[in-house]
């Protein structure tokens, strides 16, 4: 077995079942099963199987639903490392075996004889220190890296791994370190590294950017990265890529004899294996994907209205069923309720006090703009059982275990199945439990999603989530980020970065462009003197301005906001934050909510919003700033089937029944679109002609098809369109009436040329320009302060579109411009899919239906507030237009009066 | 575009400044001279190319319009003598004759020998030439003067049929005063709330325009 392993280097495999390992013979192996035995608890196989790799030598992946352990998976595994280490050191040598052909392969020759030199030193030593007080001198400090993407997981994380370390007398101690740690724990910490350190990829990232980091890794075992499939699709998982291709390498130049596994743990999604490829996507390690083989059950219901009248036909607060929740809240122990926005979550808690007022004391509030106390106390009394019921937005959705949470409730569409899965598993977290969720539609349509998450979580058909490439923005802070700290050689980080997955692409005229942007400020040919970023001194690179230092740690991240302003009581005590621009349009004596309290506006001071309890009982709710998630392209297809299923009464769904009477109106007005149909329609109203198409292709890929044929009318005559879309479809909406018919429909809507036409259509400046915005805060173009913390230097004010601008006009060959353009390009127009979905229109029965009023279908479309233009008239000529208009409104208004 | 105020013809240029044909005077407010550079000094890569093409659409401005006198109603520099404000030396030694004005505004912050040096008049609070006075933020209170200012960077956004709109920086007539648009190409845009009697002149590619 240890031969054929060794012959392939970096294979994934699944191990051949139930032979007896040599693990199982271990001390430390005896020690956790006796442990676990005490506890009456058994592990699960994939638990075993994590442990018996790892203990091989194994970086890789553990796919398991939540609540069977898939901590202990990994974190046992270490844990019995060490305990084999102690008991037998020579032990710990054999264990590292396996691996060895691999890095003799890898290194070179002459190291060989290097290792075996250090192999007996090691066991020269450890022989003459077998006591546990000498132990701690020599080998103490950090040995394993916990990444998290969430801070509210670290602390539980802690408390866990501490009980264990605590019941198998272990002298470990377990770390947090993320942008809630106090400053004085950071501190002790950079004294004394803990064993066990429990990070954010942002406070990975803040650790290299300090100095001498190096010596932290030297006895690191091993990185974990949890939830991993949460970080996989965000800058963040790049930020934790080249984190871990740091490390690794800072730990490969001290002691390039010692092993770093690299595991990850991820919910089950789409393509599991590239999720291993993109946290391990080294040659040198041994790596494999370790599947649980149990099955979470889980319960969906969806909450119906007592008449489908009651539900409106759009909308996305669905407050008016708010009285069918309260049943469930106290029929439940402690009951999760999941909104889509933090505004929704406002109102959500607002309408649910007043609905009954006996819940006050037993709801509370949780979202990502609450001060962090108060989430705590929220998260702490979730634990005790408390709390009868708390609103929340994603802010909760990951792997903090509540045992008393035994219901969740989703209002409005989750978007996707793997979310709507990932918060289902919120409830009945223990093994063996049940998730029990409710799925509560803010409008009509939304019960056939509603039908089609139903299925699809029957059929495990669940997204896959693409990983970030190229992204220069967050690898222009990593390289100041390095600079800050110890510094770097643009050589060796090279060959590091050049590693990761998300630049395994990277050409060294990038490179190089990317080190002149950061040393000289520019890549022309004008040597900007005054340019002071990123210097050589002592041969590696450096950031020497303590300001320019102190700014950069500040903004260390790549999760950009609006710039936020802490709310804070007269008499002492944060509330959590709100958006500046929403603050600016306070006046004193204003209320608004916040944290679910009516809280009277008095003053901004010291860049803080002071404010005092209302006396009354409503106020407005903030508006935060945030993405909207589009529809994913498994659930679209799964909706198109479930309209088909209506109509034909082909389902088992109540949610279509119920929403029977609404597509009968529909059919009634206008049309309901067959499986094989494509409906448009064509509405005139004194707005202008409305032209509506329904592909059920999600919010993303509408947005591009309608640029697409609004440019392709736009060929047939000079026209200007703004344009609206949702999940189900998109509108076109022109003061012109629009060149259509059902000639050209299809040709409107065609595949070929697709590429060309879609350069031509997108408004790819305008995309750009938005894509830029976060670029510019990350690549620290942009500062955009933290909240609360006042920007000191106004003179640096500036703001990513202007930036935009500026490169556009004079740095054309600018990376970051170019990123810009790719993430438009590739984020979001998502070209395949939208092939596909021109292929499968032009293979329908295209159904045209004019009419002049509204429809049930395009109603949502209507009242979407989110508008984009699209124009092949000339900017001179649209102005002289709405002008015009503008004047004929005003003398018309003259006459009327 | 030439428009009345207060009695006077005053020529709205779209390269955002306004030419006073009867003192021969061009006016142009918030120059930012040298934002590139502090901003490069910083830490922050903006191209040097900004600066030159403030400078460069100046140079333009003085010789399409027959101008004795260049005033600037504040901020002309960003923040302190950097290699812009140096390519701004260069550039005022090709025009020894012509006379520049600055009001000061909040950013102004030179030395006042770097602005004799630069051959600059400078007053710190406002100048009165009849029937304007010339200041950089508006005044909290309103006399006979018509109050011309820059500082806050006016933009407006223009709104059409079917929900289109489109935002341009303009030259923004309210009651009492006018505010400049920002000449520095390196600036942003505030979009001003309009009030009864408020005039707009926005400034598009092309040309000037009422709106």
């Amino acid at each position: 077995m240890e031969k054929s392993r060794s012959a392939k280097p970096a294979v994934l495999k699944k191990r051949t079942a139930d032979k007896p390992l040599p693990l199982e013979k271990s001390s430390g192996y005896k020690q956790v099963m006796q442990w676990l035995k005490s506890g009456r608890k058994k592990p699960f196989k994939f638990q075993t199987d994590a442990w018996a790799y790892y203990a091989e030598g194994y970086s890789g992946l553990v796919n398991a639903p939540t609540g069977f352990g898939k901590t202990f998976s990994l974190f046992l595994a270490v844990v019995i490392d060490e305990l084999n280490k102690r008991a037998d050191p020579e032990h710990s040598n054999t264990v590292i075996k396996s691996p060895v052909p691999n890095l003799q392969q890898q290194i070179g020759k002459d190291l060989k004889e290097d290792f075996k030199d250090l192999a007996e030193d090691f066991n020269k030593k450890s022989g003459n220190t077998k006591k546990t007080t000498n132990r701690k001198k020599q080998d103490a400090g950090l040995k394993l890296i916990w990444i998290t993407p969430l801070r509210s997981l670290a602390k539980d994380l802690a408390r866990a791994m501490r009980e264990v370390c605590e019941e198998l007398q272990m002298d470990w101690t377990v770390g947090v370190r993320n942008g809630d740690t106090p400053q004085n724990e950071k501190l002790k910490q950079k004294k004394q590294m803990p064993e066990v350190l429990i990070i954010t990829p942002e406070s990975m990232h803040l650790l290299l950017a300090q100095k001498s980091t190096f010596n932290y890794f030297e006895h690191l075992q091993c990185i974990v990265a949890d939830e991993w499939h949460e970080l996989l699709g965000s800058k963040r998982g790049v930020m934790a890529e080249l984190a871990i291709s740091r490390i690794k390498g800072l730990l490969k130049a001290q002691h390039p004899e010692r092993l770093l596994r690299i595991w990850g743990i991820s919910a089950t999604i789409g393509n599991i294996e590239q999720a291993l490829d993109v946290l391990v996507p080294y040659e040198d390690v041994l790596k494999t994907i370790i599947k649980a083989d149990i099955e979470k059950k889980i319960v969906i219901r969806s909450i119906m209205p007592d008449h489908i009248d009651m539900l409106p036909w759009a909308g996305h607060l669905g407050h008016k069923l708010a009285h069918k929740l309260l049943p469930i809240i106290y029929k439940s122990k402690t009951t999760l309720i999941f909104t889509n926005t933090r505004g929704q979550a406002e109102l959500w808690y607002q309408t649910l006090l007043a609905k009954d007022e006996n819940l006050a004391g037993l709801l509370a509030i949780h979202h990502g703009s609450i001060d962090h106390e108060l989430r705590n106390w929220i998260e702490e009394s979730i634990h005790t059982g408390a709390l009868k019921a708390v609103v929340s937005t994603s802010s909760l959705d990951l792997g903090v275990d509540f045992k008393p949470v035994d219901t969740v409730v989703q209002i409005g569409s989750p978007k996707g199945v793997a979310r709507f899965l990932q918060r289902a598993g919120r409830s009945g977290h223990s093994p063996h439990e049940t998730s029990k969720i409710y799925f509560l539609p803010t409008h009509a349509l939304e019960l056939v999603e509603a039908a089609a998450i139903k299925e699809a979580a029957r059929t495990q058909d669940i997204e896959s989530r693409e990983p970030v490439v190229m992204s220069f923005d967050v690898l222009i802070q990593y390289l100041v980020t390095l600079a800050v700290g110890d510094g770097f050689d643009d050589e060796q980080v090279f060959f590091e970065v050049k590693q990761t997955h998300a630049f395994r692409e990277l050409l060294p005229q990038e490179w190089s462009w990317i080190m002149q942007f950061i040393t000289t400020g520019g890549d022309s040919l004008t040597a900007y003197n005054e340019f002071s970023k990123v210097s050589k001194v002592d041969g590696l690179w450096k950031v020497e301005s303590r300001q320019i230092a102190l700014r950069h740690r500040l903004h260390i991240g790549t999760i950009v906001s609006d710039a936020m302003i802490k709310v804070k009581y007269l008499t002492g005590g944060f509330v959590g934050m709100v958006e500046e621009s929403f603050v600016s349009k306070m006046k004193p004596g204003s209320n608004f909510t916040l944290a679910g309290r009516v809280l009277e506006f008095i003053m901004i001071k010291e860049m803080m919003v002071l404010v005092r309890k209302s006396k009354q009982k409503t106020a407005m709710s903030p508006s935060w700033m945030g993405g909207r998630i589009s529809l994913t392209a498994n659930l679209g297809a799964i909706l198109r089937k479930k309209y088909n299923e209506t109509l034909y009464k082909q389902h088992d769904d109540e949610e279509l029944d119920f929403i029977l009477p609404l597509f009968q109106r529909q059919a009634k007005v206008s049309h309901v679109p067959k499986d094989d149909e494509f409906l448009i329609e064509l509405i005139n109203t004194k707005d202008g002609y409305h032209f509506f198409a329904y592909p059920f292709e999600g919010r993303q890929v509408h947005e591009i098809m309608a640029s697409l044929v609004a440019y392709r009318l736009g060929r047939l005559k000079p026209i200007t369109f703004s344009i609206a879309m949702n999940d189900y479809g998109f509108e076109l909406l022109s003061e012109q009436p629009i060149p259509l018919d059902e000639e050209n429909i299809k040709s409107l809507f065609s595949p070929d040329d697709l590429s060309a036409d879609i350069i031509a259509s997108i408004n790819a400046t305008e995309m750009a320009r938005r894509k830029f915005r976060d670029i510019a805060c990350i690549s620290g173009l942009v500062f955009q302060g933290y909240p609360g913390k006042y920007v000191a230097n106004k003179h640096l004010q500036s703001s990513a579109a202007l930036f935009f601008n500026v490169f556009s006009d004079y740095d054309k060959h600018n990376l970051l411009l170019r990123q810009a353009y790719d993430e438009a390009f590739y984020q979001q127009i998502e070209e395949p899919r939208l092939a596909a979905a021109l292929h499968r229109i032009q293979a329908s029965k295209v159904v045209i239906v004019k009419t002049d009023s509204y429809t049930p279908l395009c109603f949502p479309i209507k009242v979407d507030s989110l508008r984009d233009n699209m124009s092949s008239e000339e900017l001179s000529q649209r102005i002289e237009r709405m002008t015009a208009e503008a004047e004929k409104k005003n003398t018309r208004k003259k006459n009327d009066r | 575009m030439i428009v009345e105020c207060s009695g006077e013809q005053l020529v709205l240029s779209k390269e955002r400044a306004v030419y006073w044909r009867r003192e021969k005077m061009l006016i142009i407010s918030d120059l930012h001279i040298g934002k590139s550079a502090h901003f490069r000094k910083s830490g922050i890569q903006v191209p040097h190319t900004v600066g030159l093409t403030d400078l460069q659409r100046l140079t333009s401005l003085v010789k399409e319009y027959l101008t004795e006198v260049l005033l600037v109603t504040g901020d002309m520099f960003h923040n302190n003598m950097n290699s812009d404000a140096n390519a701004f030396l260069e550039w005022r030694s090709r025009y020894p004759v012509l006379k520049v004005v600055l009001v000061k505004g909040n950013h102004d912050a030179l030395k006042n020998e770097d602005y004799e040096a630069l051959g600059i008049e400078v007053h710190n609070k406002e100048l009165l030439c009849a029937p304007f006075r010339f200041i950089h933020d508006k005044p909290r209170e309103f006399d006979s003067y018509y109050n011309i200012t820059g500082h806050v960077h006016p933009g407006v956004v223009i709104y059409g049929r079917a929900r289109q709109q489109l935002k341009f920086p303009c030259f923004y007539f309210a009651e009492h005063c006018l505010v400049m648009p920002a000449f520095s190409v390196f600036t942003g845009l505030k979009i001003v709330k309009p009030e009864q009697g408020d005039r707009f002149y926005a400034i598009t590619p092309e040309k000037v325009l009422k709106v």
